[in-house]
């Protein structure tokens, strides 16, 4: 068997696969020569595969029964209207929180301040294992690996790798994201919000037994994880479960987002996480 | 001869580019069919083990580069699926519709184990929402496996990959 060229072949590949494997498990900066190769064939595929459905969907439209799209107009008049309303009682709010923080030198980031770059969804990941998207664009357009991606319904996940032309999008659904998050009714408990994997449920660790945390409570963005700004909806909550220990709570989260439907999202292209004051080193 | 390895070449990059696009509007629950698997089985099952592992390591490694993430993997879980189901070759009535769909539900069920313990391997946590995902991955691997097979069988039987006996 030892003097099989065959085995060592295989041996050899076996042994370079479990080392690349490792190597590649965590976030790079840069990808490879041989992965830019495999986008470059893809992205422009993809793009066009995109731009063909665009064009599709609109044919849909014009197709489509003329009084169900009237009906649908006038229930969209309807929401607006009542967001208009809603808008302008916010605003008033907002005015009052600015006036409050200038009196408490208070200074408090807000979604208002960020520099949005629309992108669209072009791919999914091909397989199962993981959850990620891939948008249309990239190093041209100035997306660097780590910046926030929002959709305006909450949190969609981080840039994890960047082409020229586009750029890998890891959902907050992977099972390799978490993120620090707070209930926004109470602002007490901090948790970490992980992936499971599936596009429908998120599970929220590490909440301590005496938390007012209930079922229906919003989750938001900590801030506390360096990687999101502060105050993006996560999702709600729709189980608490006691762990076998006793001292700890896990809930389970309904995402904000409807990842199976997502088609555009939006990149924070001028986050800059806050700088930590010590030389601890931040975890995810 | 190279219109052959053309095609093989062919069929798992149209199979991820499906896999990333068209097949996600199709999902059940969210879980997409793994073409690229089943190509592998299909030609490990005609062409034996050392042919099986090798073009299952090469279509791994494809969907790897694509991931960019924990690359070797898949390369692995595939290069073995196809030599396990390789060893079937010769030992199998091809002519049965059913032993390429029970192929490929083994097949489905060796290349998720060899993956579930590589990632746990390397410090990735698995919930059981995984298990649900591999369970309706091998139904849809399992729909589109009869389709595939009778499409290869008369392939390699007409025109396409003519067969000169494995080595």
């Amino acid at each position: 068997m030892l003097g099989n060229k065959w085995f060592w072949l295989v041996f050899l590949v076996v042994i370079g696969a479990l080392i690349t494997m490792n190597q590649t498990s965590l976030p790079r900066e840069d990808i490879t020569m041989l992965e830019k190769v495999v986008h470059g064939v893809y992205t422009p595929l993809q793009n066009g595969v995109n731009n063909i459905r665009g064009h599709w969907g609109n044919l849909g439209d014009l197709l489509s029964d003329k009084r169900a799209m009237q009906s649908r107009i006038q229930e969209l008049e309807q929401r607006n209207a009542q967001m208009a309303i809603d808008n302008q009682a916010l605003r008033e709010y907002e005015a009052q929180a600015k006036r409050l923080q200038n009196i408490l030198q208070f200074k408090e980031d807000n979604l208002d301040i960020y520099d949005l770059q629309v992108a669209a969804i072009i791919a999914r990941s091909p397989n199962n294992w993981h959850k990620t998207v891939l948008i249309n664009v990239g190093a041209n357009a100035g997306i660097e690996p780590g910046m926030p991606v929002i959709h305006p319904d909450g949190l969609v996940g981080r840039i994890s790798r960047v082409n020229s032309d586009s750029a890998q999008v890891s959902l907050i659904t992977d099972r390799e994201m978490a993120v620090g998050v707070i209930l926004q009714r109470s602002r007490e408990t901090n948790g970490i919000v992980e992936g499971t994997g599936s596009s429908h449920l998120l599970r929220m660790n590490n909440i301590p037994y005496y938390s007012s945390i209930e079922e229906n409570d919003r989750v938001i963005t900590s801030g506390l994880s360096a990687n999101y700004p502060k105050g993006i909806d996560v999702g709600i909550v729709s189980k608490v479960n006691r762990e076998p220990s006793g001292l700890l709570l896990s809930a389970e989260v309904k995402p904000a987002v409807d990842f199976d439907r997502l088609e555009e999202v939006l990149v924070i292209t001028n986050y800059h996480p806050p700088i930590v004051e010590d030389d601890e080193e931040m975890g995810e | 001869m190279v219109k052959k390895y053309i095609i093989l070449a062919f069929l798992p990059l149209l199979a991820v580019f499906l896999q990333s696009t068209l097949f996600h509007h199709f999902s059940i629950k969210g879980s997409i069919p793994d073409m690229v698997l089943i190509l592998v089985v299909f030609y490990a099952l005609f062409r034996g083990g050392r042919r099986g592992t090798l073009y299952g390591l090469l279509c791994g490694l494809l969907e790897d580069l694509y991931m960019g993430h924990f690359i070797g993997v898949n390369m692995l879980a595939k290069g073995f699926t196809g030599y396990i189901l390789g060893r079937a070759q010769g030992t199998v009535f091809k002519e049965n519709l059913w032993v390429g769909i029970i192929a490929v539900v083994a097949g489905t069920l060796i290349n998720s184990l060899v993956v579930a313990v590589l990632l746990l391997a390397n410090g990735s946590m698995l919930e059981l929402e995984v298990a649900y995902s591999i369970l309706y991955q091998c139904l849809y691997n399992l729909l589109l496996a009869g389709p595939i097979y009778l499409w290869y069988y008369y392939s390699i039987y007409d025109r396409l990959f003519r067969m000169t006996g494995e080595s």
